[in-house]
């Protein structure tokens, strides 16, 4: 346990998600800056916990993601923050954060229909930045002049603590970052303050080795990250970690990235599909007519749902319902448990709003400011 | 690297002082006379090559020297050569495969190991038999992680017989046993390519027509010792749509051309340790699906391009071990862990498999995930070569914040940025050399997009 080690902390800042979670209709009601505070215990003790320990934290905005702060990075600025009453290190982390955060909420403006959180791109520049900063570069950049902390990572981690529900447009784009992070050995936990269950995130944990953490006492947030994100992987094999319940295994279709358990898969391109299709959108290969008759008799679409599965949103197989790949599709999808309010998916369209099944409160500038206050 | 021809020559008498007597020959006084002599006229011989620049032997011809293009830069130092070097054989790399995403992901392949005597050669270290051990090992973790759902056999060739080593197996701890005891396995007598394709093929025939059926052969024997006519076994092979990979350890042979050019698939020759395993790495990411490409007739043609189907597969939900312990319908042993049947609820103890009471394929959704990157590559990102036309250029890299390094005022090869940006066409964000090449090796999603 001698080895330094790197966390790097992806923050999920969603405007809507956080007011709806600092609503008093909440059992257990927690606002961005009663977060904050306690993130920042937690950041503070992992700098505290060990020298050399080194962190970056990152934000996930609604079409934006942003590195709020990186040990590595800073330094120039650090004096004329000195306090006699505050340790050095634990001021910068503090006032760096919350200042990004601030600027960001601040610039985010009022746009009417509020982007879908950009956490893969938080994902992959964490990695992008583990990866520079684990090997050592061949065109070493000058200035930044990390040799010193280029030999001391050890053990990095990813911590992501969500209030988003699954974005299933999302879900090659998170699967590759698993694998990445698999090859990078870096374990991803997943801390998921607000809300349903996430199936990625879930599958992220599990397949990186990390621990997904369903936070039950929402007040008591600090708890549980110091209890079980703070240990660095290797020791938490001595403390008994809270392990995953189930995990789900459950991916996005193509087609119309419905989240779904029993699908129809591409022999060419292992495509996933809700539906029989003639044509594989990916591949552009033809499926022969006997297989299809054979699928859709087996799949009678009212009986797509035995056995007590959770339910799911089965498009009406409609003419119009196939093509439209993946790319920038139909933006937002259905949550999984509430997913049974799409009907027919309108391919192609917009369709960002899908049925949240929540109450979405009307126009984002108002919440961005009010958490902005709520920081200040 | 080239010394190879001369430890070849010679390595009976100089067996592994040859390298280090060309370096200094005056510790080896008269106790090597030959090895020295030998040594000496190389070196002679050397540099009046680089002098001239003539290529005796045609073979060297398509030989790049690498030696020849590392250059110091001002500073004396090798470092931003180096640099250079690498950072354009991996752009080259990356570069190379864009454009169709129709591959054949579900793969069957046999792996046909040569050990005959020839594989006891030290021309590679520790020896031809422990290096192609050794390299099949880490072949077969990474092809079953880029192909997660295919299959591998394993087939030696010894004693001018074919020896079924491991059968077509799904996991790679399986492949791997059958490769792992060493003693069973020794190299003895000849080689028979035949045999061993004939085994190779036999094994092959009942697979679906929608799976890509492939055989890679490691051979480092010049001769074969075949029962029958091996072109017969070639036209068959062709028949079958039998793609057959060669990687030769010593020589090209005409047979092993012909086999590789006619049935599809690749042939090369190691000239040392680490083309050797290139060679073999390049085989791992699943091949293009020859559909038109292919020089058969036009009435086949149609047969080719017909092999897809649609399959119905379940994706389950996995029990934690701290689970109720129950029976799982495979083995009917009382167990916590296990995958639930999404349609019957059934419990398996291992995806992926067939359920066995409702018949579902069950796979779990990473496996298929894994490959997805072949079908949805990134964009390459196109080289920054001047600031001009973006308005305010950002400082820092857009993945990983570091600085961008300073222009680099040297030798500029194509497709390099002298500014070590790379810009995504998207998202029109800046990328340092290192991520560019992170992005599109490793993650195959972009930071700035997300796609």
């Amino acid at each position: 346990m001698d080895t330094a080690s790197h966390l790097s902390v992806i923050l999920d800042l969603s405007p809507t998600q956080w007011h709806l979670s600092s609503l008093p209709s909440n059992t257990h009601p927690l606002s961005v800056a009663s977060f904050l505070s306690q993130l920042l215990a937690f950041l503070n003790s992992h700098v505290a916990i060990k020298h050399e320990n080194s962190l970056a934290v990152f934000g996930a905005l609604p079409g934006k993601s942003v590195m709020l702060y990186a040990s590595t990075e800073t330094g120039s600025e650090s004096t004329e923050l000195a306090d006699s009453n505050t340790y050095l290190p634990f001021k910068l982390v503090d006032a760096t954060v919350v200042e990004r955060i601030m600027d960001e909420l601040d610039a985010l403006g009022d746009p009417e229909e509020e982007e879908p959180i950009a956490l893969v791109g938080a994902l992959t520049k964490s990695l992008c930045y583990i990866n520079r900063v684990m090997s050592p570069s061949t065109s070493s950049a000058p200035g930044g002049g990390t040799s010193e902390d280029q030999t001391t990572l050890t053990d990095p981690r990813i911590l992501i603590l969500s209030v988003s529900p699954d974005l299933s447009t999302s879900y090659i784009p998170i699967m590759n970052s698993i694998f990445s992070a698999q090859k990078l050995k870096v374990t991803i936990d997943v801390c998921k303050v607000y809300g349903e269950d996430t199936v990625f995130l879930q599958q992220a944990a599990h397949l990186t080795g990390g621990s997904y953490i369903y936070l039950e006492r929402r007040d008591a947030l600090l708890q549980y990250l110091i209890m079980s994100n703070l240990p660095p992987p290797p020791l938490r094999l001595l403390l008994s970690v809270p392990t995953q319940d189930k995990i789900d295994f459950r991916a996005a279709c193509f087609c119309h990235k419905n989240i779904i358990d029993v699908g129809f898969v591409c022999s060419v391109c292992l495509s996933i599909f809700c539906q029989p299709i003639p044509v594989c959108s990916t591949c552009r290969t033809k499926f022969p007519m006997k297989t299809l008759r054979r699928l859709n008799e087996a799949m009678p679409p009212g009986a797509r749902n035995p056995a007590g599965t959770p339910s799911r949103a089965t498009p009406a197989p409609t003419a119009s319902g196939r093509g439209t790949p993946a790319p920038g599709g139909p933006g937002r999808g259905a949550p999984v448990p509430s997913g049974s309010g799409r009907g027919t998916p309108t391919p192609g369209g917009p369709g960002r709003g899908g049925s949240n099944g929540s109450s979405r409160p009307p126009g984002g500038s108002s919440i961005t400011a009010g958490l902005a206050n709520n920081l200040r | 690297m080239p010394p190879r021809r001369i430890s070849d020559v010679n390595y009976m008498d100089v067996d592994s002082d040859s390298d280090v007597s060309i370096v200094d020959d005056d510790d080896f006084g008269g106790r090597n006379k030959k090895g020295k002599g030998k040594a000496t006229d190389k070196k002679k011989k050397d540099k009046g090559k680089s002098k001239a620049k003539e290529q005796p032997y045609a073979w060297e011809a398509s030989y790049t020297r690498s030696w020849d293009t590392v250059q110091e830069d001002e500073a004396g130092s090798l470092q931003t050569a180096v640099a250079d070097l690498m950072a354009r054989s991996r752009r080259r790399r990356l570069l190379a495969p864009s454009g169709a995403i129709r591959r054949t992901i579900i793969r069957h392949l046999i792996l046909i190991l040569d050990l005959s005597s020839s594989m006891l050669d030290r021309d590679m270290r520790p020896n031809r038999f422990d290096l192609t051990l050794e390299y099949a090992r880490e072949f077969i973790v990474e092809w079953f992680d880029q192909n997660p759902l295919g299959q591998i056999g394993v087939v030696g060739m010894r004693s001018g017989l074919g020896e079924r080593l491991g059968e077509m197996s799904g996991s790679p701890q399986d492949v791997l046993k059958s490769i792992s005891e060493r003693h069973k396995i020794e190299p003895a007598g000849e080689p028979s390519l035949q045999n061993a394709i004939e085994m190779a093929r036999s094994s092959m025939s009942h697979l679906p027509t929608h799976s890509s059926r492939e055989l890679l052969i490691i051979y480092g024997s010049l001769t074969t010792v075949d029962p029958g006519n091996i072109h017969e076994t070639l036209a068959s092979c062709i028949k079958d749509k039998i793609r057959v990979s060669i990687v030769s350890l010593a020589a090209e042979m005409k047979i092993c051309r012909e086999f590789s050019d006619k049935t599809g698939g690749q042939f090369g020759v190691a000239m040392n340790e680490g083309h050797y395993k290139d060679l073999l790495f390049e085989l791992i990411p699943p091949p293009f699906l020859r559909s038109t490409t292919t020089t058969t007739s036009s009435s086949t043609k149609q047969t080719t391009s017909i092999p897809a189907d649609l399959m119905l597969m379940g994706f389950p939900t996995r029990l934690p071990p701290t689970s109720a312990p129950a029976l799982c319908v495979c083995h009917s042993a009382l167990k916590s862990e296990g995958f639930l049947c999404p349609r019957c609820g059934a419990k398996v103890c291992d995806v992926p498999t067939d359920c066995d009471i409702c018949g579902l394929m069950i796979v779990s959704s990473p496996h298929l995930a894994r490959s997805y990157h072949h079908l949805f590559p990134v964009k390459g990102y196109i080289a920054v070569t001047t600031l001009q036309d973006s308005p305010p250029p950002s400082q820092n890299c857009h993945a990983c914040a570091r600085p961008f390094p300073p222009p680099i005022t040297s030798t500029i090869s194509e497709g390099m940025s002298p500014l070590s940006r790379y810009k995504c066409p998207d998202c029109n964000n800046d990328f340092c050399t290192e991520c560019d090449v992170f992005v599109h090796e490793v993650v195959h999603c972009c930071p700035g997009c997300g796609k």
